[in-house]
């Protein structure tokens, strides 16, 4: 039988199913009976649950157009930068 | 002509990125910027910071596409930029970094568990999100990272070691320790706001 510390160490695994049948069936068998690993195995699949449910923000206005002139920034310091490699011999 | 390059593999679209093509570079930022937007917020939970993060990565990116092989996807890499980007944010504001053997979270709260059942639409409100952006702030930046790649925006465990350079068996173990720091700080403010609840009605 699993001990309390056992189920709670191996608990993230058991949620994402990454755990040999054998010990997923001692896991289920010991949450069953424990009320106290229930509780834990409960919260933390809400918790999961509840991040995952959540959606993706969307950027804020102006975001993308501020991203490109960053970028057209660069470029057109990289085009100087290729005429004139060094502009203090000018 | 941007229509036509809807239907073009991120592998082509970086090959011609690579000979000049800043229609091809385009492309991507518009596929991956609001994926890089989205995780840089989360791991900051500040819009101009995440923001700062999105041209830090796609300036990055623009910088370093001729030197990338394809040894990863694009997807991969650009979500690796973003993370260390975020990381250096997050390393600036010097929040706590942690050793492996931290292990509070064993200090669980053990009396936590009329929150949990019930349809998850029922507790996700405007209060709520807020605990939960705050849980994510409690968490040390390395446990972040992990937690956000995987719980928030969903990749899998071998992509998240893919992108932070870690080994599977390390995601595994810091995405634990994150998870039970997440779910302790969700059981305190249901344990409060319930208490809340409970004196609001004896009142």
């Amino acid at each position: 039988m699993m001990t309390c510390k056992e189920v709670l160490e191996s608990i993230s695994l058991y949620l994402d199913e990454d755990l040999k049948q054998d010990i997923v069936l001692e896991m289920q068998h010991h949450i069953g009976k424990c009320s106290d690993c229930r509780a834990e195995f409960d919260t933390l699949t809400m918790t999961l649950k509840l991040y995952r449910h959540d959606e993706s923000p969307q950027m804020p206005a102006g975001c993308h157009d501020r991203l490109i002139k960053v970028l057209q920034i660069e470029k057109m310091r990289e085009k100087q930068g290729d005429a004139d490699p060094d502009p203090t011999k000018a | 002509m941007a229509q036509e390059l809807k239907a073009v593999p991120d592998e082509s679209l970086v090959r011609r990125a690579q000979s000049d093509d800043d229609r091809a570079f385009g492309e991507l930022i518009e596929r991956y910027e609001t994926k890089v937007y989205s995780l840089a917020l989360k791991m900051l939970r500040n819009p101009e910071d995440a923001e700062d993060v999105l041209q830090d990565t796609f300036l990055r990116a623009y910088r370093g596409i001729k030197s990338f092989q394809g040894h990863s996807t694009f997807s991969t890499w650009i979500y690796r930029i973003t993370a260390n980007s975020a990381l250096m944010k997050l390393r600036k504001k010097k929040l706590p970094t942690v050793s492996i053997d931290d292990a509070d979270e064993r200090e669980a709260p053990i009396s936590i568990a009329d929150w949990a059942p019930g349809p998850v639409e029922q507790l996700l409100n405007e209060e709520t999100r807020q605990a939960m952006s705050e849980a994510i702030d409690a968490l040390p930046a390395e446990f972040r990272q992990v937690f956000v790649l995987r719980d928030v925006e969903g990749l899998s465990n071998a992509e998240v070691a893919e992108i932070l350079d870690l080994s599977v068996a390390a995601v595994k173990s810091r995405l634990h320790r994150a998870r039970l720091k997440a779910r302790n700080h969700l059981a305190h403010f249901f344990n409060d706001t319930r208490g809340r609840r409970t004196m609001g009605a004896r009142s």
